[in-house]
């Protein structure tokens, strides 16, 4: 085409030696001045604004590219064929940095932003979990930095589906500080063949393989859900029925390696009213290291039989319902329900053993490890928390017992009543007789015999 | 002349077409180096690598997670999801890639080896499976070796996606080394042995409780002083199907009398127990503990480190252990889970990885080595 232009301007379209090679730039003015533009005004103002078009879109692509990091990964192997491979473009973080010199657990770590990993074994627990749940929405610590997880294992109830229904409606709470941070559930069988009522669980026998079996449990959960941002490790079972809010406050003010609270439980009033219920939380006695000196190597001292009269301060029945709430006791074996550690116990290898350590298991083997590798293990014998009660088969029975004898008794007043009315023509007393009749039913010590038969049991 | 004029008349798509690879080759100035790897394989990797992420980053150290937060609708960050792990359908067999299982590799850092990581990088298991956990003290040396790990580690992570490790978490120790010299003659004197056994205990227990996830099927410790391994290492270990296995720890020297290279053992830790031992330790007090490689305490246990036969090597072959040693280490995650941790105390007069195979036979698991299959420690 440029040729086409060329030739009529009088040059050759054949080379004529060396000139043709050398354009000088005189030249190529006198070319292009005298060379006007032929298009019609109209066609080059359409073809402008085609070039401005073009332009617009091209700058605004880049922008878009820029604006959006991810559309770059789309975009760019498109544009340079291949050439260029998004090698940042997993948008991935993989590499984690702690400083575990951090998280070393004070008095006050709610203002110092310290994690609280709270873990909690479940077993058929579906008909604790609101209760739960109550006491997790009211936590006073900062719900953001309660790092929460479950084990969930051999459960035949709807235990997993309710705890992620529940779990996924407080982290929807559209109120931030009712979030709490991460929350890993997790399920694991460990073919459990012990019966879980409360008759069998609390069977002599069945005591050594069933905390071993619980022990192994809570390191499944405790080495699963462990991090390293986590300044406290709080144990809770999900069966308490009574604790303060501000319960994991209270147990870190104590600023100790390991506490425990006081367990007890309510009982109804035939039963005394109130009852220790944790009696794992001891000190070492005399008699029992003499006793654990006589025991196979992996024989395992369970609390709270006759089997074992191990002669220990229990701190369960240290508690003043008026002693000060503040009140520390050494300990060397500790109860489950409620332990606050600090994470740096645990990462030191302390664990509930499952296997017989220094004659214990779980929770007292813990507390028995803790004292090994020289951390702080003590409980607070007069801050109380209560446990649900749930009735023994010999309790529902002496309660139908007692139902049946109450409306005897009642029918019998009625027909007095009738009898009486029928008498005098005078209707009296009556709401006063059946409150006098309520009262002589609920005599503390009606049962004293079995009363000391369940205080013996409760493990 | 012909020239001059097209560039007066050059079609404007031709100059967009020019900025776009103007543009295009910015950006390939750019961006880092370019893999070599097959761009497919790649893709598979990193799509398997983006499924395998957490949401979060409040999640489990052996998962990577994506930078970006999700959002709720009204701007909000959007609190931590509710993540479920069921340990019942997660295996630890002897089909290690085929079931796809995730391998931690723990290792306490003294000092940093470039030899040591890029054996680390050879490894051949597929690295999307691979979680990386480091301790090292808070000391100048610690600084030194962290400070070198972070740069290894940033060519590893931006390099070809299929070199990559899962993640990689780094942990700084919160107590002090018993003992400053990292210098072999004295940190293997008898008396300074049981402090710094206990204190890299509390390394290695720190270490696996807090990096473990839900989804590890396998922890191999490895030490930061092995250089040297077969490639196939995780698979080979994996291959046997055992809780605890140990391979021969052995180190590469320069015989001056032969005028060549060869080998020598170096890892005396795992070793099947003797009569006369279990007689030694029954006299002890209780924090007293047995150690092995010392004159002054002849134990006449079987040494795993003695037990290879030149003449006939069998890899596969497997002993028996009752103690092992910690400079390369295999075991199914579950036996950690268990609770079996390396005691900072004396348990049964052993500590360290010796009391921890005590502690995972209590637990009721077997212990195993594999005397003729190799690795080599750094030689200083």
């Amino acid at each position: 085409m440029n040729r086409h232009y060329a030739s009529p301007k009088g040059y050759s379209a054949y080379p004529r030696g060396p000139k043709n090679f050398s354009i000088s730039p005189n030249r190529l003015v006198i070319i292009l001045s005298s060379f006007q533009p032929r298009s019609q005004p109209a066609l080059r103002r359409r073809r402008q604004l085609f070039q401005r078009l073009l332009l617009l879109g091209g700058v605004s692509l880049l922008l878009v590219i820029f604006i959006f990091p991810s559309w770059r990964a789309a975009i760019i192997p498109t544009l340079s064929l291949g050439l260029v491979h998004p090698s940042g473009d997993l948008q991935l973080q993989t590499v984690r940095y702690y400083d575990l010199s951090e998280v070393q657990g004070t008095e006050k770590g709610w203002e110092r932003g310290e994690r609280v990993l709270m873990l909690t074994p479940l077993r058929d627990a579906s008909s604790h979990l609101p209760m739960f749940f109550s006491h997790l929405r009211n936590l006073t610590y900062p719900h953001n930095l309660i790092d929460l997880a479950f084990l969930v294992s051999d459960s035949r109830d709807d235990t997993l589906g309710m705890l992620s229904r529940m779990l996924q409606e407080v982290q929807n709470d559209p109120d931030p500080k009712m979030n709490f941070g991460e929350i890993s559930v997790i399920e694991k069988d460990f073919g459990q063949k012990v019966q879980q009522d409360v008759e069998s669980r609390h069977g002599f026998e069945a005591q050594a393989s069933r905390r071993k079996l619980m022990a192994q449990a809570r390191n499944w959960l405790l080495s699963a859900t462990l991090r390293p941002t986590h300044s406290w490790v709080y144990w809770r079972d999900a069966d308490v029925e009574t604790a303060p809010f501000t319960i994991i406050e209270d147990l870190m003010r104590h600023n100790k390696d390991v506490t425990v609270p006081n367990v007890w439980r309510p009982l109804p009033d035939w039963l005394g009213g109130e009852q220790p219920y944790d009696l794992n939380s001891w000190q070492e006695s005399e008699t029992a290291l003499a006793l654990a000196e006589t025991l196979d190597e992996d024989a395992v001292i369970v609390e709270g039989y006759a089997e074992y009269a191990t002669w220990r301060p229990h701190l369960a029945y240290l508690r003043d319902p008026f002693g000060d709430p503040d009140m520390e006791m050494e300990l060397d074996g500790i109860g489950g329900v409620s332990i606050l550690a600090k994470a740096r116990v645990f990462r030191a290898g302390v664990h509930f053993p499952a296997f017989s350590f220094e004659k214990h298991a779980e929770t007292e083997g813990f507390g028995k490890m803790a004292k090994r590798m020289k951390f702080s293990v003590i409980g607070l014998p007069h801050y109380t928390i209560w446990h649900l009660y749930e009735p023994s088969v010999d309790d529902l029975r002496h309660m139908e017992e007692m139902e049946l004898e109450r409306q005897a008794r009642e029918q019998e007043e009625r027909e007095r009543e009738l009898q009486e009315q029928k008498e005098n023509s005078e209707p009296k007393a009556h709401n006063a007789a059946k409150g006098s009749d309520k009262g002589s039913e609920e005599g503390p010590a009606a049962h004293p015999a079995k009363d000391s038969a369940k205080g013996s049991s409760n493990v | 002349m012909a020239v001059a004029r097209s560039m007066r008349r050059a079609s404007p798509i031709s100059l967009v077409l020019a900025a776009l690879l103007a543009f295009g080759f910015i950006v390939f100035m750019l961006s880092p180096s370019t893999p070599s790897v097959s761009a497919s394989a790649s893709a598979v990797s990193s799509q398997q690598r983006q499924e395998d992420a957490a949401e979060h980053p409040l999640s489990p150290p052996t998962k990577p997670f994506l930078k970006s937060p999700a959002v709720r609708s009204n701007g909000v960050q959007a609190a931590p999801p509710v993540v479920h792990y069921n340990l019942n359908n997660q295996t630890s067999s002897s089909n290690a890639i085929a079931n796809r299982e995730r391998i931690l590799i723990l290792t306490p850092l003294a000092r940093f080896y470039q030899g040591y990581w890029d054996n680390l990088v050879k490894l051949s298991y597929p690295h999307e499976l691979v979680s990386l956990g480091f301790i090292a003290p808070k000391t100048k040396d610690g600084n030194a070796a962290v400070a070198a790990l972070e740069k290894a580690i940033h060519t590893t992570q931006s390099g070809p996606i299929d070199n990559r490790f899962a993640s990689i978490s780094i942990l700084r120790q919160d107590f002090e080394p018993p003992l400053q010299s990292q210098d072999e003659k004295v940190r293997h004197k008898m008396s300074a042995q049981k402090e710094r056994r206990e204190s890299m205990s509390r390394a290695r227990n720190s270490l696996v409780f807090t990096t473990m996830g839900p989804s590890t099927s396998w922890v191999l410790w490895l030490d930061g002083d092995i250089v040297e391994t077969p490639a196939s290492l995780i698979q080979d270990l994996t291959k046997h199907n055992q809780p605890v296995i140990v391979p021969n720890c052995y180190q590469r020297y320069y015989d001056s009398h032969s005028k060549k290279w060869d080998i020598r053992p170096y890892d005396y830790n795992s070793w099947i127990d003797s009569e006369q031992a279990q007689n030694l330790a029954a006299e002890m007090g209780p924090d007293e503990i047995l150690l092995e490689g010392y004159a002054e305490m002849p134990t006449y246990r079987t040494l795993m480190a003695y037990l290879p036969d030149f003449k006939a090597l069998d890899p596969h072959r497997m002993v028996a252990l009752d103690g092992v040693g910690g400079t390369a280490l295999m075991v199914k995650a579950d036996v950690h889970r268990d609770g079996a941790m390396f005691p900072a105390f004396p348990f049964f007069h052993l500590v360290e990885t010796e009391g921890f195979a005590k502690m995972a036979k209590r637990l009721g698991y077997s212990v195993f080595g594999l005397p003729d299959y190799f690795v080599y420690h750094y030689n200083e």
